[in-house]
């Protein structure tokens, strides 16, 4: 009988020992995740993004989701990414030439927009970031966009209950390190993929999709003069260039030269992805041109021809109206409303 | 299941114990003990100066025997900060058995971290020694005050970084053991260093305050004052037992 009671109170002491509160730190590295495969058309080149460092999940991806939208990034919880960020701009910032910060901040350059990242190797208009992973910190901490210092957010959303369910979902437990963070960030915003334009259905050749003769004029002149720098698939080579922006003594930006202190990049900014283009004005890296076509006449007569200029553009890209027109029918077509409108990536509200 | 826990880890800490080497790094100024805010420095130039906040990152430790040989520690990275007594006191892992007349480690973080995406640890972007403008780790920060300084609140501020060419700050510091240091069994030999902030403007570039009172991006001005500090540590004491 006493051995009986013995052997019980063993058994007992074992299976509250597996039930115990000790186990989750056993399992916690083996979270039950979906793994998510990301649908990328064949005839894109590969990513650049290192996906085996950060492979994607369901939660992982639910997780950015949440963080993207919430206001709680910034120092006073008024603005979230998605506040600069928005969808239907190709998530830019419509109508805004440079961006807004928390306690009513302006920083000096304009929002880009958000799609295809995963192809990009540095971010910001002077490349001066070199990682996708990366990208959020300066964002988030700059005194002039969210205002945030990291390790008190890393504190704040650690003490939230909901963070706690969404950290534990992605990684297997509750522990909120930047580390997670912005690998979270990056899931989420590697899967804003915009390939459903109308220029994607008709090069590939979809039934009953065809240019219509402005467009096809369009796509002519823009594979003639603009498709070395804005190259498809990407609409962009991601390069860094001078394309004869005159130079604003208020702004004083000298480009990517701030990065490397060399002189040979004075004025260079990123070439920025056209797809989406004609939803998301305002354009170049102060946003000062709110029409496209002043971005046309730009580069028809409007260039400043400094040390740097790009030898691409250095003698300006003569544009005539009936260019200018179809040039315009031409980049509506890479408008992918599929993309704006995708309910995978909308807002969320957020109020705790 | 804790008490168990913590019997697991005696046992493997007893197995690898012989292995480490334990480390303190003491900093002086010109041969001063260093205190943050209070004290009062100068350099050769004739500038006097306080300081505020000196960090640094060591990383890639590794020893030399007599014979030349070279093995590495484990991999590391290390935040030392003067406002932190126990970032002074290292711990390296899993040194090979060996008697060794040399010590190597590089003030800094490898390159291929600077552009790998956020780190955890030590490296982690929080401790603010990550720019975010221009990525990359500050490789070595010190801030402080001189009335020589024509910066706001007469500052001096120094971030060290940069990565890529041609401006690297990563510095590869070599030093000779005054006598050798023996890892072997149921040993934890103690080394202690001592890095002095002296070195970072008086070595072959000097550093006038007057001139140049801060610098906070990747340039010639860092490679000098790392090329500099790359100087400022000898040893003082090396206990095996």
């Amino acid at each position: 009988m006493t051995r009986k009671v013995i052997y019980l109170l063993c058994a007992f002491c074992l299976w509250y020992w597996l039930m115990g509160e000790d186990r989750d730190a056993l399992t916690a590295h083996a979270p039950v995740v979906e793994y998510y495969q990301l649908k990328i058309p064949d005839s894109l080149p590969p990513p650049v993004y290192n996906f085996k460092n950060n492979p994607l999940t369901k939660e992982g991806i639910a997780l950015g989701r949440h963080l993207f939208y919430d206001p709680k990034l910034s120092v006073d919880s008024s603005i979230s990414c998605g506040f600069c960020h928005q969808q239907f701009a190709g998530f830019g910032h419509y109508d805004h030439a440079l961006s807004h910060g928390v306690l009513g901040r302006t920083g000096n350059r304009s929002v880009p927009t958000l799609f295809n990242l995963i192809w990009q190797k540095d971010f910001m208009w002077d490349g001066g970031v070199n990682h996708l992973d990366i990208q959020p910190l300066t964002p988030i901490t700059d005194e002039n966009e969210m205002g945030m210092d990291l390790r008190a957010l890393i504190d704040r959303l650690q003490g939230n209950q909901t963070y706690k369910k969404l950290f534990k979902a992605a990684y297997g437990s509750e522990e909120v390190t930047s580390e997670r963070m912005f690998k979270a960030l990056s899931q989420f915003m590697a899967t804003m993929l915009s390939f459903e334009s109308k220029y994607d259905s008709v090069m590939r050749r979809e039934p009953g999709v065809t240019f219509t003769a402005e467009e096809q004029g369009g796509y002519r002149t823009f594979m003639q003069k603009c498709a070395s720098c804005h190259k498809p698939p990407l609409f962009t080579d991601y390069s860094l260039r001078n394309n004869g922006l005159p130079y604003l003594p208020s702004m004083n930006d000298v480009g990517r030269m701030r990065i490397t202190n060399n002189t040979a990049d004075y004025l260079k900014f990123k070439v920025p992805s056209l797809r989406n283009v004609l939803v998301s004005s305002p354009y170049m890296h102060d946003g000062r041109f709110f029409d496209i076509f002043q971005v046309f006449d730009m580069y028809d007569h409007g260039q400043e021809k400094g040390n740097t200029i790009d030898p691409l553009v250095k003698n300006g890209i003569p544009l005539n109206p009936k260019e200018q027109r179809q040039l315009y029918m031409f980049l509506n077509t890479l408008t992918d409303k599929k993309f704006i409108k995708n309910q995978d990536f909308s807002e969320i509200l957020i109020t705790d | 299941m804790k008490r168990l826990l913590s019997l697991i880890f005696l046992f493997t800490y007893t197995g690898t114990a012989a292995q480490q080497v334990q480390l303190d790094i003491n900093h002086v100024v010109g041969g001063l003990p260093m205190q943050l805010k209070t004290a009062t420095y100068s350099n050769t130039a004739g500038d006097t100066f306080n300081i505020t906040l000196f960090r640094y990152y060591l990383s890639n430790f590794s020893f030399s025997d007599a014979t030349g040989k070279t093995v590495a520690a484990e991999k590391g990275y290390f935040l030392v900060s003067e406002d932190s007594i126990p970032s002074r006191k290292l711990v390296l892992q899993q040194c090979p058995k060996g008697r060794y007349t040399q010590l190597h480690f590089m003030i800094g973080v490898d390159s291929v971290l600077n552009f790998s995406g956020p780190q955890s640890g030590a490296l982690d972007p929080m401790y603010g020694m990550f720019w975010t403008w221009n990525s990359g780790y500050i490789m070595a920060k010190l801030e402080g005050n001189s009335p020589s300084s024509r910066l706001p609140n007469h500052m001096i501020q120094f971030h060290i970084g940069g990565y890529r060419a041609p401006h690297v700050t990563q510095r590869m510091v070599t030093l000779t053991l005054p006598e050798p240091l023996v890892v072997g069994q149921g040993k934890t030999p103690h080394l202690s260093l001592e890095a002095d902030v002296a070195t970072w403007f008086d070595g072959a570039y000097k550093v006038i305050f007057t001139q140049l009172a801060g610098f906070m991006a990747p340039g010639t001005a860092a490679d000098r004052i790392a090329d500099n500090y790359q100087h400022m540590f000898s040893v003082k004491k090396i206990v095996n037992q």
